[in-house]
């Protein structure tokens, strides 16, 4: 699964830590979360989007090996 | 769950995994170098004195004792799945440590008491937490 979080991040000038304590989640979540080392739970996919007023689909995207 | 829980939960993560390291090497020292040299009662108390300074080392300066209130899981999903993640690690270490000393059971034997293995297993369970930990939780 790719995600684009890291690009909606930086286009709102947020770094790692302002975002996760915007959704309440440690910032090693963010980070692991934006290398594609850690795959979310919907909670947490669903907060991220929710921060950035977008879709989940925005967000996430599934690749062929999913 | 408040910010300041979540950064003290990482922050105890990270001196767990450091404090598992230096407890590990301790007792890698304590169980490996007597095997070694054929003797145990120096190296033991100098281990376990360096065990004991580090471990209080570490609790004085993380200070994490009170403030996570001895909860048994990380309460942030990324922490809680990295902690069992090495927990898993630990096993699989464990199983192939033993599986490796079975092998070799004959030409220890002789020479290494049930303290000393007890000592060794141990050793490389903390030692595998703690790195596991660090490797996971790497940006």
């Amino acid at each position: 699964m790719q995600n684009n979080i890291a690009k909606f991040r930086k286009d709102k000038g947020l770094s790692q830590q302002e975002l996760a304590d915007a959704i309440a989640v440690s910032r090693k979540t963010i980070s692991t979360v934006e290398t594609g080392r850690f795959i979310p739970s919907v909670i947490i996919a669903l907060k991220i989007a929710a921060h950035f007023e977008l879709s989940v689909e925005q967000l996430f995207t599934l690749d062929d090996n999913d | 769950m408040s910010k300041q829980d979540i950064k003290t939960e990482e922050k105890f993560m990270s001196h767990n995994a450091w404090f598992s390291i230096f407890m590990g090497v301790t007792l890698l020292i304590i169980s490996v170098y007597p095997m070694l040299k054929q003797t145990s009662v120096p190296l033991l108390f100098i281990g376990g004195a360096a065990f004991i300074g580090s471990f209080f080392m570490f609790v004085i300066r993380g200070g994490f004792t009170w403030k996570l209130g001895y909860r048994l899981t990380y309460k942030d999903e990324f922490l809680n799945t990295v902690d069992t993640i090495a927990y898993k690690h630990v096993v699989l270490g464990l199983l192939f440590s033993m599986g490796a000393i079975f092998l070799l059971a004959d030409e220890l034997a002789l020479n290494v008491s049930h303290s000393m293995m007890a000592t060794f297993y141990l050793a490389l369970m903390c030692l595998i937490y703690g790195v596991s930990i660090i490797w996971q939780s790497r940006d």
